[in-house]
């Protein structure tokens, strides 16, 4: 894994996250699409470069997001995109990086992390919402935005951003 | 023997530690106001970033949806004219009331204080983020401590009350939208209101309602007449908000808990998504030294 290409094209991709997708996704929709690019980038991160790549990436990646929108608490997706970016290194470290497995770990992570991140508001009492609510209303659907986002990327990042004799890559330019 | 065993597998170890380090960090950082420097930097660097395309982006989505709209304009034209027409009728009572009133009040030797409660600043702040996190919603905009923002501040648009100031930074602060303000968290705010026109007699609490999307208004006297239709204002008790900003429209009004009083519904009368320009209210600061 090329960490330094990573970084940057996950800063550009939470900016992207931030400022531009808002706009593309409709009013309607706007609290139940709620994607988290650096999640998907975690993903990528914990299976082409590893557990401890992943943790520390999904850490640094997840605080930069808490501080960014600060409201109540710090922490949230720092704690559970570290968790989710570990396990899912743990999981996929046998494993040939086959497209099924990675969409798998995408749909699978992106439900951890939004129960982690719900059952932390919940234990601050900071939202009255129900899990079964919040599953039905935001964690389904964003599953499936970040399955397409996770598809959309992993072309690209198979391409330049995993390290070449890493899998099946033989020259990456 | 059992735990030992347990405990000498590291990985567990690093987890537990970790678990109790969030869970610090999670209680350390709730109910905090200030922002320590990382934090200020992190979020003015990445936020002039943000700037830069969150408005081109939205001005060109807007472009769209005003072509999708161009229909309407004769329509909206003519009703202009007519707010236009009512506006200027207003304007001449209100320079003769508002002077009547200065003349009173100097008769009444209103102190200064007095005299600058109700005087409001508005601050033109551009949004510049919004967050993709469902249970903490905030909005980023351009102003920070540098131009006098400071938390717990309104913030309107041209619609109604949007939301309050969060966390400031040097050059952005973030918003928590009216939506998030819920009644049941530990460090809810309640918001005054009454009904436009009877600002004497109508009192109520405002807060949000997630499941159903719609602003709740409790604790409304059961001889109070809130009707539908009814424009809802912030009332300025409690000293919170600023006085007379637009909340919503009353779509109903129930019996609420326990009989004794009533909860109307309320209609947003500003939308909390796909903001562009928004005015944080600045009072003026009799109290300071």
């Amino acid at each position: 894994m090329r960490m330094n290409r990573t970084i940057l094209l996950t800063i550009l991709l939470l900016i992207i996250q931030t400022a531009i997708l808002p706009w593309l996704i409709p009013s309607a929709w706007s609290d139940r699409l709620l994607p988290h690019m650096p999640f998907v980038m975690t993903v990528f991160v914990a299976l082409f470069g590893g557990r401890y790549k992943a943790f520390f990436f999904g850490l640094g990646f997840g605080l930069a997001e808490d501080i960014l929108f600060y409201g109540e608490l710090l922490g949230t997706y720092g704690f559970a995109l570290a968790l989710v970016g570990y396990l899912i290194g743990l999981a996929g470290e046998r494993k040939n990086h086959l497209l099924s497995f990675m969409l798998l770990a995408v749909g699978v992570g992106s439900v951890v992390m939004d129960t982690i991140v719900y059952f932390v508001y919940k234990l601050f009492q900071l939202t009255s919402l129900t899990y079964a609510f919040a599953l039905y209303w935001q964690i389904v659907p964003t599953l499936l935005l970040h399955v397409g986002f996770a598809l959309l990327l992993y072309l690209p990042v198979r391409k330049w951003l995993a390290k070449a004799g890493a899998g099946e890559e033989s020259s990456a330019s | 023997m059992v735990i030992f065993k347990f405990m000498r597998n590291k990985r567990l170890f690093i987890l537990m530690i970790g678990l109790i380090l969030f869970i610090s960090l999670l209680g350390f950082s709730s109910g905090r106001t200030g922002l320590t420097w990382p934090e200020r930097f992190v979020n003015d660097a990445v936020g002039t970033v943000q700037e830069a395309f969150y408005r081109p982006v939205g001005a060109v989505s807007e472009f769209f949806r005003d072509l999708g709209r161009l229909s309407d304009v004769y329509e909206e034209n003519e009703q202009l004219r007519q707010t236009v027409a009512r506006y200027t009728q207003d304007k001449i009572r209100y320079n003769m009331i508002e002077n009547e009133n200065k003349r009173l009040q100097d008769d009444l030797h209103f102190t200064e204080r007095q005299k600058q409660l109700y005087d409001y600043r508005y601050l033109i702040a551009q949004v510049i983020a919004s967050s993709s996190n469902p249970y903490d919603k905030t909005i980023k905009i351009n102003l920070g401590s540098h131009d006098g923002i400071k938390p717990k501040m309104a913030v309107t648009t041209v619609d109604g009350l949007v939301g309050l100031v969060s966390k400031v930074s040097e050059f952005t602060s973030t918003v928590t939208p009216l939506s998030e303000l819920d009644s049941t968290s530990t460090d809810a705010i309640s918001i005054a209101a009454t009904v436009l026109g009877r600002e004497d007699q109508s009192f109520g609490i405002v807060d949000y309602d997630k499941e159903n999307k719609v602003l709740q208004m409790s604790k409304i006297d059961e001889n109070d007449q809130v009707v539908e239709g009814d424009l809802i204002v912030t009332s300025g008790l409690g000293n919170v908000l600023p006085k007379g900003i637009i909340i919503g429209t009353v779509i109903s009004n129930q019996v609420g808990d326990f009989g004794l009083t009533h909860t109307a519904t309320l209609e947003p009368a500003a939308k909390f998504d796909h903001l562009t320009e928004v005015f944080v209210v600045v009072t003026s600061d009799v109290d300071a030294p």
